[in-house]
């Protein structure tokens, strides 16, 4: 039904291989969220102005809205649902649980994501760093301050142990 | 409606790929203004060649006076240079203010060139820079003058299946440079009006001086009636003033009364007075 | 107190943090139909015919549904029922739903909508309320275009005004604006084993969604169970049927499981905005200050159909004198239709908007009698035993006294060091107070909510909440007031959270209620649960009951805490005897109808009150206006939970600061969040939250509520620290670069452009 050509690509994807068969105009959102079940990566305006979708690539943090499903080839991938380990949540999860950093919550995975990336590439970010790091990612609920509490703190936890995991 | 999609391995096979499959060829590079087209339907039939991974497009060197910067470099990619915070002071601090950070990892200095929006923060930047645009096809290559190419607004002058590859900036080291910008919000905001200075002084008198306005002309410009009525002062807060009047004036000659025009003609003034208040004397 | 005012970890936060929380979109049904809705171009216009055969053809196509096809009432709506859910003789805005397709995938559901062909006869458009008034405007609705008028009449306003002192008379405007909750609306369906429609959408309100979907498809209410969806965020634009009554229609019809996520640009141009409002008001004062009479005139673009219009007009019309008393008051508000996109609930139902008037004109006052913002406050505020307009005599928690003394210390150190301190050219300083009260609960009309408690056969404690929780923290209140009535911690209990089918109405989550209500109505349930436990105990242990207490899941009796008897024992035993363990408590707050023509009664149980500062830093240059710090000071009653209550006034006032300073939708030219923007992390203040508590009595373990009151402040405070840094007032929200600007000219300040300079 679809003249479009299908595009193979393989990616990792919260630490393991896919593969996939992508539309050339998909996006990576779509693919994620739609065809790979990963529904903690959120839309929230399909044109890279809220951030609710943002995943880490490569380390860095991007719209998968505003990214093409094709484009994920060859890149590792983080999603929320990669954040978490078989032994329990990611510091920054406790932190943001801690800080009463979600409210409705629907912000909440790419804030992580976002705060994730900021992280593994600054160690322990100042509060502006932080700040517009997440300029990105609308929240309507919290009033920013709890978000920005929470990854400041998660990020000094993190100093202590581990690089980023990946 | 996206019909195909091909990375090239190469600039040449890339720019191949655009000659053959002209005129429904598309270059994606960072896709942050592109996907918000395919979304909003602007775009037509097309096949996408991605070029966001072509490292030919990534240069950055210094090379007999010049800083020739890859047309491919990402935002973040200006903002963490090393060699360009010394030698292109402006361009990294425009890049530093697009959009989020979600969108400086993946977009472009190129892609934002050839979008060519009248808000687009990196071009005033450039213009200050006095930069030369590197063009590829699969005909052959050519230079010209940033402004040459600016066409109007959304309509940089890019032949069928050229791509911009690079840009060739004059070396500002040792010149002070700032971008400043007038948004609705702090981040995540769209230019209101930009400017972007470039200047060096010589025993307290202004030697040289680039001035470029964004958002209040079709396409960002340089504003030379300002930069000459500053150049070889020692300017006090009045030739601030005086500047920022003609800059202004010359903004509204260049776009004509628009409904904006009230608020632009004072901002962009107050914008000049602003930004350039570290040239004055005595420092205030 | 063991749970109340602890911050207890909020309810439902860990599966959000995990990314495994499921909203309105997040669909856990194999292959369900896509739903998608053809919605109007045209503003006003008769629907001369509809054909769906073109579309039909499409492959994937199932189904297409009009107006005809709907089996029951076609009407809708929360207070006045105006609005089709699918239009059939005419269409009344731009984006009003006419068509639903459903088809196999999202492509032939793109297509279906757009081969659907509408014939339309074009009629006048009205678009501002004073055309709409005009006696020769087109009616947009068979009654006319005035969907509600309210007055509040009080005293003798004309005795009052001749013997002012002062007399201050000034026009407000506010735009419409759009609740930006980030996750756009969504929902999803599917029909039950034994024939029951289920419906699981993102809603403030399942309760309300069942009975329209009910009414709607001409079935018995039981035939249709709502079940709330993780909500990303309300704000009010999830009171309104959104998808719940379209995922109704095509499970009614097709029997299928079928989704309906709205995209962003629909939200935009098709769910209710805030009122866009114009206030006018002419407030009188005597020489010391004390207030003598309030007139306004408040006009509300209340759009194409009512939604919540006329509680909107209504609450602003009562809550016009802001919360100072005055005796004489005349407030006359009118709720206007036009062909702009639906206006209905958003936090706070209009009186942002009044407060904006109300805060301004105090400021103006203030200027012209010499006498200090905050006293001005103070010798106006209401206090206990004080009159409001409406009549109601106030009972003893009026903790707005108290938070104006909260704030004083923050105002002075602002007005004496910060505001001379140090700052960069061309900048100016300005302090600004706002104050606020606002009624707990619906206007004047029943209000009630029913909770259930129940231990069930293994002892344990479920408990049955219809309030939903959008993302304020409802659930974790209201737990945390059963654990404490029953002594249990709250993972030891289970909680059943807005389900038609297993919850009992506890009314809409609006109006900052739940706290109050449904806290009432679940205290109530609870206390007859442990009454009863504790006579068990009672006849079980042979002591008396009065020995008896409820704690850490046992009755364990005071004097020899190791004579202790379990609930799981304690509910084997009823079980034996036949006795039910299973409450149900209510709660409607006491309240009177306001009188239809003077506009007298007692709309609302309580009130909050607050009262925040705002140090903003405006650049004279650009217009540009940066939030340094707002100190907010909420009476709450008491806080429940403290850390949810410092979330809501932190977003309170990040509402706030959008409201003030940038947001405004513009019908027709509004489209997404690129022309829509809401502050980020980058424009937000430095916030000091302060709680107030002033103790209600009839609330539950003293508490009133906090979610709208937290945003109300916020925008006066800032509007009236610009005019106070300028010397120049603006009337108009959002202070946008072009206001600020104007303003700074007005007030003499360098003057821009050719020779300017410093003065």
């Amino acid at each position: 039904m679809n003249p479009e050509e299908k595009i193979r690509i393989s990616f990792r994807l919260n630490g393991r291989e896919v593969e996939a068969h992508v539309l050339p105009g998909e996006t990576a959102l779509h693919l994620l969220r739609e065809r790979l079940g990963l529904r903690g990566v959120k839309e929230g305006c399909g044109i890279g102005e809220c951030g609710a979708c943002t995943i880490v690539v490569d380390k860095k943090a991007v719209n998968s809205c505003l990214m093409l499903a094709a484009q994920l080839h060859g890149c590792e991938v983080l999603t929320v649902e990669g954040l978490e380990s078989p032994v329990g949540l990611h510091p920054l999860q406790e932190a943001f649980l801690e800080h009463d950093a979600i409210q409705c919550g629907y912000c909440t995975p790419g804030m992580l994501l976002s705060a994730y990336a900021l992280i593994i590439s600054r160690g322990v970010p100042t509060r502006e760093e932080i700040v517009r790091a997440l300029a990105g990612n609308l929240c309507r609920c919290t009033g920013y301050h709890q978000i920005v509490d929470a990854v400041q703190d998660a990020a000094r936890r993190m100093a202590g142990k581990e690089e980023g995991r990946w | 409606m996206v019909r195909g999609y091909s990375r090239p391995r190469s600039l040449d096979e890339a720019l191949e790929m655009l000659a053959r499959l002209t005129p429904r060829a598309l270059p994606i590079a960072g896709g942050t203004d592109l996907l918000v087209d395919l979304r909003e339907g602007r775009l037509g039939e097309c096949h996408l060649v991605d070029i966001s991974r072509l490292e030919e497009l990534k240069v950055l060197e210094k090379r007999s006076g010049k800083i020739r910067v890859g047309a491919g470099l990402t935002f973040s990619e200006v903002e963490r240079s090393g060699l360009l915070r010394e030698c292109a002071p402006v361009l990294v601090k425009a890049s530093s203010q697009v959009g989020s950070l979600q969108i400086r990892n993946v977009g472009t200095i190129g892609g934002n060139v050839a979008h060519c929006s009248p808000a687009a923060d990196t071009i005033p930047a450039l213009l200050v820079h006095r930069a030369r645009v590197v063009l590829r096809s699969s005909n052959g290559s050519r230079e010209v003058a940033l402004e040459a190419l600016l066409g109007g607004p959304y309509k940089a002058l890019l032949a069928p299946g050229e791509l911009i590859t690079e840009f060739v900036l004059e070396d500002a080291s040792h010149m002070w440079g700032e971008f400043s910008k007038i948004g609705r919000r702090r981040e995540l905001a769209i230019a209101r009006l930009s400017l972007a200075a470039l200047a060096r002084k010589e025993d307290g008198r202004i030697g040289e001086l680039y001035l470029a306005l964004g958002a209040g002309t079709p396409v960002p410009r340089r504003m030379e009636s300002a930069e000459r009525a500053l150049l070889g002062k020692r300017p006090q807060e009045g030739d601030l003033w005086e500047a920022g009047w003609l800059m202004a004036q010359e903004m509204v000659s260049v776009s004509g009364p628009r409904p904006s025009t009230h608020y632009k003609e004072k901002a962009a003034c107050g914008l000049l007075v602003r930004t350039l208040l570290p040239l004055l004397e005595d420092g205030s | 107190m063991e749970w109340i005012g602890r911050s207890i970890p909020r309810i439902g936060a860990q599966t959000r943090a995990r990314g495994k929380a499921l909203f309105g979109g997040d669909v856990p049904l194999e292959g369900p139909l896509i739903l998608k809705l053809l919605r109007s171009p045209r503003p006003h216009a008769r629907i001369l015919s509809i054909n769906t055969e073109r579309a039909m053809k499409n492959d994937g196509v199932e189904a297409i549904f009009t107006a005809k096809d709907i089996p029951g009432r076609n009407l809708i709506g929360l207070i006045t029922k105006d609005q089709p859910l699918l239009a059939h003789d005419k269409v009344r805005f731009v984006g009003e739903p006419v068509a639903l397709v459903a088809a196999r995938d999202e492509e032939s559901a793109i297509r279906g909508v757009e081969e659907v062909e509408v014939v339309y006869e074009d009629l006048p458009a009205i678009f501002t309320p004073d055309e709409a008034l005009d006696p020769g405007a087109v009616p947009i609705h068979e009654k006319g275009n005035l969907l509600h008028r309210r007055v509040v009449v009080k005293g003798d306003v004309e005795d009052a005004l001749s013997r002012a002192h002062l007399v201050v008379e000034r026009t407000y405007s506010t735009p419409f604006l759009e609740h930006a909750c980030l996750e756009p609306d969504a929902g999803w369906g599917y029909v039950d084993k034994d024939g029951t429609l289920v419906i699981v959408a993102s809603t403030q309100n399942p309760h309300y969604d069942q009975r329209e979907v009910a009414e709607l498809l001409g079935v018995e209410k039981e035939r249709v169970r709502v079940i709330q969806a993780a909500t990303g965020g309300g704000f009010g634009s999830k009171l309104d049927l959104t998808v719940q009554g379209f995922i109704g229609l095509a499970l009614y019809h097709l029997r299928r499981p079928v989704k309906l996520t709205l995209s962003r640009e629909e939200v935009f141009l098709a769910t209710p905005k805030r009122h866009a409002m114009k206030i006018w008001m002419r407030t009188a004062a005597r020489r010391d200050g004390r207030l003598l009479a309030l007139e306004a005139k408040i006009i509300c673009d209340t759009g194409a159909y009512s939604s919540y219009g006329v509680a909107v007009a209504t609450r602003a019309a009562v809550h016009a004198t802001g919360p100072y008393e005055i005796e004489n008051v005349r407030v006359e508000s009118l709720a206007v239709y036009t062909n702009n996109p639906i206006a209905g609930a958003m936090r706070g139902f209009g009186v942002p908007q009044v407060a904006f008037a109300h805060e301004s004109q105090m400021d103006i006052l203030a200027e012209s009698l010499g006498i200090d913002p905050l006293e001005i406050r103070r010798i106006n505020a209401m206090r206990p035993e004080s009159v409001t307009a409406t009549g109601q005599v106030l009972g003893e928690s009026v903790g707005l006294l108290e938070a104006l003394d909260a704030v004083e210390p923050h105002y002075r150190e602002a007005m004496e060091e910060w505001k001379k301190g140090p700052r960069r050219p061309y900048t100016a300083r300005g302090v600004g107070l706002g104050a606020m009260w606002y009624g707990i609960g619906n206007t004047g009309v029943r209000n009630p909510s029913t909770v259930k408690v129940q231990l069930d056969e293994r002892g344990r404690v479920v408990l049955y909440i219809g309030a939903a929780d959008m993302g304020q923290g409802s659930t974790t209140v209201l737990v945390q007031m059963a654990s404490e009535t029953l002594g249990i911690s709250p993972e030891e209990m289970e909680v059943v959270i807005a389900d038609t089918g297993l919850t009992p109405d506890a009314g809409a989550s609006s109006a900052s209620r739940q706290t109050y209500i449904s806290g009432n109505a679940l205290v109530r349930a609870c206390r007859k649960l442990s009454e009863t436990l504790l006579e068990e105990a009672s006849r079980l242990m042979g002591l008396p009951r009065g020995e008896l207490v409820l704690r850490g899941g046992n009755v364990v009796s005071k004097e020899k805490p190791e004579r202790r008897v379990s609930l799981a024992e304690l509910a084997a035993l009823a079980k034996e005897r036949g006795v039910s363990l299973e409450f149900e408590g209510h709660f409607d707050p006491e309240t009177t109808p306001l009188d239809p023509s003077t506009g007298q009664g007692i709309p609302y149980a309580t009130y909050s009150f607050a009262c925040q500062m705002a140090q903003v830093e405006v650049d004279l240059l650009t217009g540009q206006v940066e939030v340094r710090r707002i100190v907010a000071a909420h009476d709450v009653g008491k806080a429940i939970n403290p850390k949810g209550v410092v979330g809501q006034i932190r977003g309170g006032v990040a509402m706030g600061v959008g409201f003030a300073l940038m947001e405004e939708f513009l019908p027709g030219s509004t489209r997404s969040f690129k022309d829509y923007h809401i502050p980020t992390a980058a424009d937000m203040p430095e916030v000091i939250p302060i709680i107030v508590e002033s103790s209600e009595p009839t609330g539950p373990f003293g508490a009133k509520g906090v979610g709208e009151p937290a945003l109300i402040p916020t925008a006066p405070a800032i509007l009236n620290a610009i005019a106070d840094a300028l010397g120049e007032r603006i009337y108009a929200l959002p202070a946008t670069l072009e206001r600020v600007c104007e303003a700074s000219i007005r007030a003499g300040w360098p003057k821009m452009g050719k020779g300017g300079g410093p003065r």
